[in-house]
């Protein structure tokens, strides 16, 4: 469940019971309406009462004012009765025009006017002008006349009181029930919405309750895995082979593992919170100046400072030194800012005499081909020349003689050739020497005249004139002997080989690099050329595609002697049906830096 | 010592060539691709009494095989396109009975060539060896 979901819930919780009460309020409206019209009714019977009261006490005035008069002949009792007179006729129109009379009662209110204007007009009347004319009114049947007339005034007049208050009782009646049901309705709506409200609040407090369920079941699954990450980490750290400390950003450690502790003499206890640069002490291996730390890097460069061998040596807190190779990566936080630093080192220094071993490894093995080359070189001629003696001791002509001796000085001319340039490979020199490339060149294709004779590959030279570069003469000759080999190798039976010589002058190239003076020597053959997939791992030690003829090691060897010198080495290759083949470029300064470590 | 013996029985055949040349004269393919080499080694042979086919790599030196009385062949070993280990053993099929010496400028040659041929020899061990060596060859003939 989302926050979006949960208000959502708690707008329903919110809603609903007000929905609910405006439901109820409509319904006990719509009862207290009903109810409120019976009360309406009830005081209109009550006003109808009155009213029928009221007249019958000015019908009492009239006959009272009247019987005065009757008796006493002053006219100051017909006051009464002409007051009652004047109001009647109104207050019976008043009575009439009330609402929510039947027909019955109209019809009562009729009979009441007519028998009260009978009662005026054949009694009331007649005796007031009688008196008035000074006669007599005691006459009994008149009486007894007026009073009949009266009792029906005074009997309607009953009627319509009965009848009304007959409506008020039924009326009464009426509103009870109306409560009563009201009563009812409201106790059955406030019994429904609360068991409606109930339900729905508990189906929604179940629903969150699950989703808190759930969210903290999430949470502890994530604890745990936190957990178990933090522990595999850990694990990972302590049992890594590589030495780990971590920084925080202003380059105090916070943590070390055994490997890290081991390698720089220093306990975790011991180096947490100092300075990287106390416990890691890290100096040039030939100028012996303290080295910027790989963390110092990363802050500064604010990136990963990939590992490689800087040639530092690691200043161990008994003073012992180690051979290294470092590198840094900054930790970042979630918005990118750099929160501490990781530093991973080793100790190279079995790996370093791992490498001189298999350098020397490599320079026997190509020793050892050029041993089988040699050989064959010199015991060819050899083989002429000892049968032409042979010959020539066992009698011969003095013109075959001649002949002979010709030809066993050819024979040993080649030998001279193959000695020299074959002292030349082996030549070692302390200090670099000014070497001309054409004629190293021409040396060894003579050397490997043979080899490429007996694979079948042409070679075609495009040398025009001595270049000259400062180097080891031995070193080139093996690196130039490889990379030949390899060539004759890639381009089979029936390929050829072109070796051309470019030299470089000292200048500017197109894109503002400084250009050194110098040659690149190419060697390009026409082989089926590398897969893209094999050509990042030429340059590695023991990747060989010669299976159990290469050793793996010629072109990591023969680039770390170009680095050596300064120079560079790269392979183009295309495997297309046309335009196939492998070419390997060679740089070399005419006045190289030499860098006595061998590069890399 | 009887190495000394058969040495002796060669330089003797070398010095009087003519007659040895009327009474055996087998017929030997040398197979070379060393152009000195094999010219000069044909002279010796000659000179020691055989006729002498040559051939200047393999395919040549097969054909040679086939079409002629071969009676023995001198194969070098280190040839361009076909090494002699090849041709040997496609001299095998065609004739098996012919003997073959292999020469080779190297040291030291694999076990499964060496066991193709009848002897083997290194180049530059001199002529008295290979006479010596082919006469073996052909002792069983003469």
């Amino acid at each position: 469940m989302n926050l979006s979901q949960f208000n959502n819930i708690l707008r329903q919780v919110f809603v609903l019971p007000v929905v609910a009460l405006l439901v109820v309020a409509g319904a006990l409206y719509f009862q207290i309406r009903g109810s409120n019209e019976t009360v309406n009714l009830i005081q209109e019977s009550d006003a109808r009462i009155s009213q029928a009261t009221l007249l019958s006490k000015l019908v009492v005035d009239e006959e009272s004012g009247l019987r005065g008069y009757e008796t006493t002949g002053d006219t100051r009792f017909l006051q009464p009765f002409y007051e009652a007179e004047s109001h009647l006729q109104t207050e019976i129109q008043n009575l009439d025009n009330l609402a929510g009379a039947d027909a019955d009662q109209k019809h009562d209110i009729a009979d009441l006017r007519d028998e009260h204007q009978t009662w005026q007009d054949a009694f009331a009347l007649p005796v007031i002008a009688t008196v008035r004319g000074g006669g007599q009114t005691n006459d009994v049947d008149l009486n007894l006349h007026g009073k009949v007339l009266m009792d029906n005034v005074r009997h309607d007049l009953d009627d319509i009181i009965q009848k009304a208050e007959a409506s008020r009782t039924r009326r009464i009646a009426r509103w009870h029930r109306q409560v009563h049901s009201l009563l009812l309705v409201l106790l059955a709506l406030a019994l429904g919405m609360g068991v409606l409200i109930g339900l729905f609040t508990r189906s929604r407090l179940h629903a969150v309750s699950a989703a808190y369920r759930g969210s903290l079941d999430i949470l502890s699954r994530r604890a745990e895995e936190l957990y178990q990450s933090e522990q595999q980490l850990r694990t990972t750290l302590e049992s890594i082979g590589d030495g780990v400390i971590t920084c925080d950003a202003e380059g105090r450690i916070q943590m070390m593992n055994p490997v890290a502790s081991e390698l720089t003499g220093w306990s975790q206890p011991e180096a947490g919170g100092h300075q990287l640069e106390d416990v890691f002490r890290i100096v040039d291996e030939t100028t012996r100046e303290p080295v910027e730390t790989p963390v110092a890097k990363v802050m500064r460069l604010d990136k990963i400072v990939g590992m490689a061998n800087h040639h530092t040596i690691l200043l161990r807190k008994d003073g012992t030194e180690l051979d290294i190779s470092d590198s840094g990566a900054p930790i970042r936080d979630k918005s990118g800012n750099t929160i501490g630093i990781v530093l991973v080192f080793r100790d190279i220094t079995m790996e370093r005499k791992t490498q001189e071993a298999l350098i020397a490894n490599e320079k026997l093995a190509v020793a050892g081909r050029l041993a089988a080359t040699i050989a064959h070189e010199i015991h060819n001629p050899l083989d002429s020349v000892t049968n032409l003696i042979y010959l020539m001791r066992n009698g011969a002509t003095p013109e075959e003689s001649v002949r002979f001796m010709d030809m066993a000085q050819q024979e040993l001319t080649r030998v001279t050739q193959i000695s020299r340039a074959m002292l030349g490979l082996y030549r070692e020199s302390k200090a670099p020497v000014v070497v001309d490339l054409k004629e190293t060149l021409e040396e060894i294709l003579l050397l490997m005249e043979r080899r490429l004779h007996d694979l079948g590959v042409t070679v075609s030279t495009d040398m025009p004139e001595p270049v000259e570069v400062s180097a080891f003469p031995a070193e080139l000759r093996q690196v130039f002997t490889n990379l030949v080999t390899n060539a004759a190798e890639a381009a089979g039976p029936g390929g050829e080989i072109k070796i051309s010589i470019t030299p470089q002058t000292a200048g500017i190239d197109g894109s503002g690099q400084k250009l050194q003076a110098g040659a690149t020597v190419t060697i390009a053959d026409n082989g089926p050329g590398i897969p893209e997939d094999v050509q990042p791992h030429l340059f590695q030690p023991f990747f060989t595609t010669k299976g159990e003829n290469g050793t793996g090691l010629g072109l990591w060897v023969s680039r770390g002697i170009i680095n050596k010198h300064g120079g560079t080495i790269c392979v183009t290759s295309d495997t297309g049906d046309t335009d196939h083949g492998t070419k390997v470029g060679v740089f070399l300064a005419t006045n190289p830096t030499i860098n006595a470590g061998g590069g890399d | 010592m009887k190495g000394t013996f058969v040495y002796s029985r060669v330089i003797l055949s070398g010095v009087d060539g003519q007659n040895c040349m009327k009474q055996h004269s087998n017929l030997v393919l040398c197979v070379d691709d060393e152009r000195i080499g094999l010219e000069v080694r044909k002279i010796l042979l000659e000179r020691a009494g055989y006729r002498v086919l040559t051939a200047s790599d393999g395919p040549t030196g097969l054909a040679v095989f086939s079409a002629e009385p071969v009676e023995a062949v001198v194969l070098d070993y280190s040839m361009p396109g076909m090494h002699g280990g090849e041709i040997a053993t496609q001299m095998r099929q065609i004739k098996p009975e012919v003997p073959i010496l292999l020469l080779s400028a190297y040291i030291g040659l694999a076990p499964e060539v060496t066991s193709l041929v009848d002897l083997y020899m290194t180049k530059g061990e001199g002529a008295p060896v290979l006479l010596e060596k082919l006469g073996i060859l052909l002792q069983p003939v003469s």
